[in-house]
């Protein structure tokens, strides 16, 4: 198979995404109050509404309705004050009622867009010649190739979700031969949001940014935990391709079984170079769904979809037709923090953060508030002060991963050590190492353990004087222009003061002594 | 000695308050009517002795602790057989349900029961409440009280037998197309459907939930009004969303008098093909007897009613096909042995689990649900249920109230209709006010001329003006009493009256 970048200079991919998101941070489930878990034992939060006893009737989750309300306003949907909840229909013993609780063609958001910015490696997967956003507007490149272009969302519709089934017996997990089925009713109900991306994404890359700036999105809104290892987040991809300059679409493939933000980026890799090698043949893509095989890093045919399935949806006439107060929506709106894209803007803008940094640390809510309590510790009018908050972030990009149990003082104290060379980074690693999880100083951690960096050139002077004097070799080597002895020179300087020394210093000691 | 067939509900509930009887003593009686009458009626699909005997107890010994009883305590009432009722089975009477056990109590059952009542029993039904006579449950037929040979009227004929033959003061029933007026009618008790949402309809098994709605059956106005502050008193119900809050003294009013209230009449209804002569006169005797209390007759339209009963097989199956496909034999009710696949066992249960008007009306939704059919039928079905209830919006600008049949004609002997279309076309009175929502009551007018069975009007109200529709019904009875010499309400059947009973 060819590879993706010279696919692409031939054929446009054309991505949408299908996401659900189970409201994991709700009390109650979507239309009864049995309770919310991931991890109780099987069929123990059911009852009869959830198990779909005849006579139970549901009563929608006011809760759920503000999450939805909140995901539309964070995505740029426009909000639907009238809509209803529709039944549809399909036997399988994983929907109680048989039939799942749903929306109709209005959906409570309707029309949304995020705008995904792309760059570095990622940026050069979009071939120059796709100069066009989905929506028809312009994409603008950066010098260094990086881009932003709208990504629209159709829908972000609420529904329930299904009861979790376990075959055991058949092949791979599959009911075909098993001799066994088991469900567990607990996830019966769950509420759900899907969002329906339109196909504007054209990159494995975007897709990959798109669902990991809307992880980031409802993470900060508080709404889910977002999970794609425990299937909290699902993601299916549909993907076609059509020669460049082509403007009808392509036979398209649905993809499952994505459950990494990796995987989604290979699945589509993959199926786009696939369908390129299908069509280059003179073969024809057959709409069908595919699963992601992450181990044998393929797609397999799941299922070929002849006809539509009639899923025979219809109105729900047991809950009333819903009408949002402009209170409920604003209600909705003041509860909604300050998203990650806006975060990201502030952080490059007020604390010089790169954007990629800036990225990692607004994605995260508990990270972003850390790192902001870190910052806030910096006095205006310290000496150093830009430098010590540019080394916040700094520790907290590219330290502090892994590590959970670390306060906004710590990384503070630990970015004016590093900001004030008191230490080195490899130093900086075995601080945090020591005060993770623990209410420890680091500068007492570093005092301690006799980590302190000196800085004091006047007590650097003898060892660099001392250095050069026995070193006699290496000097003439740098005097006849190998200038990378130094390198073996600060060692030695390192060395001889039992490992203490600023290394910067002694580099820029034994330059200036050497050019003397 | 008193005899259960003479008290009203309000007389049963004081005597016990009083200690003229106790709750037990009554329950008794109840049971002892029902084991004399039972087979002659079978109105029951259950007795639930036990659980009669237990509330009665429960009501006694609150007396006997001096604590104030409910307004229903030791009125024995039945209930429909899609209401469930912990430690009863709840079979809808269908093979599909025939051991399923209730695992919680609906709102209108443990409502009534709050009051004080003692549940006597399960009532026969058609089979999902799909049918006009009760004859499609999967069990047994029921009889008319009046004449054995006839039916009961359905789809809750059971409970209107039960309440006409003197097995139960009250009884409850559901009423999606006119299951509950027509079996009123036919076995000559009153019968009402509230306005949709004044019932709970949580933990009654549904059939069209949009048109279903759970209304009281008894012998006279007052016991009706009665059974109806039990079930609306404590407001809307925090398990059924489409309930509302409708709480009024359904009692008080009640014995006003109509003057200076206006009375619609609908010639084209009173013209209908169908309608029997005798249907016919007894309504005109029922609107003079209005006009000579004094309320003021007049005529109104409705111009759209003829498509309700299209209207209605397309809404009701529709909504019954969903309602209905829950049962799959997977988790409950009948299963097929022996099946080697999920599709050959939810497939053969569904075929062997109900019975053919069950299944009818179910192939009937899906064809209807299924896409390209749906915006055919679902669609206009929809526009006409706009029309109709803006024709009704429109009549009561004129009027308080419209009076019309219950039912076309007095009950049938059994094997006299068989024709499912025929058949769904003696709902054409009762239908439009299901498919607006509105309320409706169907009051006893005595015996018809010709056949000699009892015949009802029937009376319609705006939504939630269900306190004035008890008031016109009582108008109606006040004046049949009077005619009839009667003692207040309609008698227990005589072929049962003083069977058993004694109190």
């Amino acid at each position: 198979m060819k590879k993706l970048q010279e696919v692409l200079r031939d054929w446009e991919a054309v991505i949408g995404l299908e996401v659900h998101t189970e409201l994991t941070t709700l009390d109650t489930k979507m239309f009864c109050n049995c309770r919310l878990s991931h991890d109780d034992p099987p069929n123990t939060n059911v009852c009869p509404v959830c198990l779909g006893m005849p006579g139970a009737l549901p009563v929608p989750n006011r809760k759920a309705i503000q999450s939805i309300v909140m995901a539309g306003l964070a995505t740029n949907c426009q909000i639907m004050k009238h809509s209803m909840f529709y039944r549809k229909h399909y036997f399988y013993p994983d929907m109680a009622k048989n039939f799942q609780t749903t929306q109709g063609p209005v959906a409570f958001c309707m029309h949304g867009h995020l705008d995904l910015s792309v760059e570095g490696e990622g940026a050069a997967e979009r071939p120059e010649w796709e100069s066009t956003a989905g929506d028809g507007t312009p994409v603008e490149r950066a010098a260094d190739g990086s881009y932003t272009v709208p990504i629209r969302i159709l829908r972000i519709h609420m529904e329930e979700d299904a009861a979790k089934m376990v075959h055991s017996g058949g092949t791979e997990g599959r009911i075909t031969g098993a001799s066994e089925s088991f469900i567990d009713y607990n996830r019966c109900g769950t509420p759900l949001i899907e969002l329906v991306t339109e196909p504007d994404l054209r990159t494995p890359e975007e897709a990959r940014l798109f669902m990991e700036d809307l992880q980031q999105t409802f993470r900060t809104l508080g709404i889910s935990d977002c999970s794609l290892e425990s299937g909290s987040m699902r993601c299916d991809g549909n993907i076609s391709l059509r020669r460049r300059g082509e403007t009808r679409l392509g036979t398209k493939a649905e993809m499952k079984n994505i459950n990494s933000f990796k995987s989604l980026h290979d699945a589509l890799e993959y199926e786009i170079c696939r369908q390129a090698e299908v069509l280059e043949e003179g073969g024809i893509i057959y709409q069908e769904t595919r699963h992601w095989e992450p181990s044998h890093h393929r797609t397999v045919v799941m299922r070929v979809k002849e006809t539509e399935d009639d899923y025979r949806l219809f109105p729900d006439p047991d809950l009333a037709p819903f009408d949002l107060t402009d209170d409920f929506i604003n209600e909705a709106r003041a509860r909604i923090p300050e998203l990650p894209h806006a975060k990201r803007d502030r952080y490059v803008r007020d604390f010089g953060l790169k954007p990629a940094d800036a990225r990692q640390l607004a994605g995260d809510p508990a990270t972003a508030a850390l790192f902001e309590s870190a910052v806030a510790l910096v006095k205006p009018g310290e000496k150093d002060a830009a430098k010590v908050q540019a080394t916040v972030a700094n520790v907290m990009v590219n330290l502090l991963p892994g590590h959970e149990g670390v306060s906004a003082e710590q990384v503070f104290s630990l970015a004016r050590l590093l900001a004030t060379d008191a230490i080195t980074f490899a130093q900086a690693r075995e601080v945090l190492e020591a005060v993770d999880g623990t209410d420890d100083d680091p500068e007492r951690v570093v005092d301690e353990r006799g980590m302190r960096q000196v800085s004091d050139t006047s007590a650097l002077a003898p060892i660099v004087e001392e250095v050069l004097a026995r070193c006699q070799d290496q000097v003439n080597q740098y005097h006849d222009g190998n200038k990378k002895v130094v390198g073996y020179l600060v060692g030695q300087c390192m060395k001889a003061s039992k490992g203490k020394g600023n290394p910067k210093l002694f580099n820029q000691m034994l330059r200036e002594a050497l050019e003397a | 000695m008193a005899s259960l067939d003479s008290l009203s509900a309000a007389q049963i509930a004081a005597g016990v308050a009083q200690g003229d009887f106790t709750a037990t003593e009554v329950a008794q009686a109840a049971l002892d009517a029902i084991d004399s009458r039972e087979k002659d009626v079978q109105a029951f699909l259950q007795v639930s002795a036990d659980l009669a005997l237990e509330a009665a107890k429960r009501t006694d010994a609150r007396r006997a602790a001096g604590e104030k009883l409910g307004p229903l305590a030791g009125v024995p009432v039945a209930f429909k057989d899609n209401m469930h009722l912990v430690g009863t089975r709840t079979t809808c009477a269908s093979k599909m349900l025939a051991n399923y056990d209730s695992v919680f109590t609906a709102t209108c059952v443990q409502r009534l029961l709050d009051a004080g009542a003692t549940p006597v029993g399960k009532t026969n039904m058609d089979e999902f409440a799909f049918g006009s006579t009760t004859e499609s449950s999967a069990f047994h037929r029921t009889n008319n009280p009046w004449d054995t040979g006839r039916v009961p009227g359905g789809s809750s004929g059971g409970s209107a037998a039960a309440v006409a033959a003197g097995e139960a003061t009250l009884a409850l029933g559901s009423d999606t197309g006119g299951s509950i007026r027509q079996p009123a009618s036919f076995c000559g008790v009153v019968g009402m459907k509230p306005t949709y949402g004044a019932v709970s309809r949580y933990g009654v098994v549904a059939f069209g939930s949009s048109l279903d709605q759970v209304g009281p059956f008894g012998r006279r106005v007052e016991d009706v009004a009665l059974a109806m502050n039990a079930l609306t008193a404590e407001g809307a119900d925090p398990l059924d969303s489409t309930s509302q809050n409708c709480a009024v003294d359904f009692l008080e009013h009640l014995d006003d008098p109509v003057e200076g209230l206006t009375v619609g009449v609908v010639p084209q209804l009173m013209e209908a093909k169908g309608l029997s002569q005798e249907v016919r006169d007894a309504l005109t005797a029922a609107v003079a007897s209005l006009a000579s209390q004094g309320a003021r007759v007049v005529e109104v339209e409705l111009p759209n009613i003829a498509s309700a009963i299209a209207a209605y097989y397309v809404i009701a199956p529709c909504e019954a096909f969903s309602n209905l496909a829950r049962f799959d034999g997977v988790r409950y009710g009948y299963q097929e042995p022996d099946c080697q696949t999920l599709a050959e066992q939810t497939s053969l249960s569904r075929a062997h689990g109900f019975g053919e008007e069950a299944k009818r009306r179910q192939m009937l939704g899906a064809y209807l649900l299924s896409s390209g059919v749906y915006e055919k039928y679902y669609y206009p079905a929809q526009q006409v249920r706009t029309l109709i209830t803006q024709d009704y919006a429109r009549a009561y600008q004129k009027c308080d109230v419209i009076l019309l049949p219950s039912a076309p004609t007095t009950a049938w002997r059994f094997g006299d209709v068989s024709d499912p279309t025929q058949m769904y076309a003696s709902d054409m009175f009762t239908i439009s006010n299901n498919i607006c929502g509105n309320g409706g009551i169907s009051v006893p007018l005595g015996l018809a001329t010709q056949s000699h069975m009892p015949v009802s009007a029937q009376l319609q109200g705006p939504a939630f003006s269900d306190r004035r529709l008890l008031r016109f019904a009582r108008a109606i009875e006040r004046g049949v009493d009077q005619g009839l010499g009667l003692g207040g309400g309609a008698p227990v059947a005589p072929d049962f009256a003083g069977r058993g009973g004694d109190l």
